[in-house]
């Protein structure tokens, strides 16, 4: 996928988690630092995002309660059946 | 010998890259195994890219080793910070999103739908939200005349601060 030269915030929603991974191609990585530059909206997400993994990054699987793992799983099981 | 590649460089404040986080050392060489852009390397503007990276602290950045030039940046495997362009302040960024402003309102004042461009763009003066007020003045100009006009909007706008900081043109 390549990017349009200058995105809209929903574009650079949907590749965020490309753009924190580094598995966006260079001229895409380019387009996503020129649009927080003046993006505060998208700035402050990007911030939440890191936080947001940097906090589930230190979760094993044996911290998620069973009861929170169930409704978890079963959240992804009617996902699967839309 | 080759003559020293100077670019410049936009931080937080305090020397702080604003997308690595990482703290600028002033004067003193920063090495980089490989310069590969958006990747590894120092990255750095020419004065054609400010417009796109503006912060708040300009910086002059001597480069050393194999410059790449990418779309709207250059990068290298070294390079150090050789001056803070003290002229680049709260001021001078107000009076940039004032002649934004002007510009606009002069060429697109009365101009149906593009008219709204001159409220925004006044907004973010207000709000000093001055790299928003630049891509909005840059979003009007390609809204009338293409792609073509967005950059030529935007080097309009790099010509303007290379003139009021007086650097040269690398």
């Amino acid at each position: 996928m390549r990017l349009d030269r200058e995105l809209t915030c929903a574009q650079l929603v949907e590749v965020i988690t490309d753009y924190l991974e580094g598995a966006l191609a260079p001229v895409d990585v380019e387009r996503v630092e020129e649009h927080l530059v003046f993006c505060d909206g998208c700035t402050t997400y990007l911030e939440q995002m890191r936080a947001t993994v940097a906090m589930a990054g230190r979760l094993r699987a044996e911290d998620i309660p069973p009861e929170l793992q169930e409704r978890l799983l079963g959240t992804f099981r009617e996902w699967r059946r839309l | 010998m080759a003559a020293p590649v100077i670019a410049y460089k936009f931080l937080d404040e305090g020397r702080v890259a604003p997308f690595t986080r990482y703290r600028w050392p002033e004067g003193e060489w920063v090495e980089t195994p490989a310069a590969v852009p958006c990747e590894a390397g120092i990255h750095a503007c020419r004065v054609a890219d400010l417009p796109f990276w503006l912060g708040r602290e300009l910086w002059e950045v001597e480069l050393d080793g194999d410059v790449i030039a990418f779309e709207r940046k250059v990068v290298a495997p070294r390079g150090r910070l050789t001056r803070r362009v003290e002229a680049w302040n709260r001021s001078l960024a107000g009076e940039f999103a004032a002649a934004l402003l002007v510009h606009t309102r002069r060429r697109f004042g009365s101009v149906p739908v593009l008219s709204g461009f001159v409220g925004d763009i006044a907004q973010f003066r207000a709000t000093n939200r001055v790299p928003l007020a630049g891509f909005a003045a840059a979003r009007a100009a390609e809204l009338s005349g293409g792609p073509r006009a967005y950059e030529e909007e935007r080097l309009r706008q790099a010509h303007w601060l290379a003139d009021r900081l007086a650097l040269g043109e690398h």
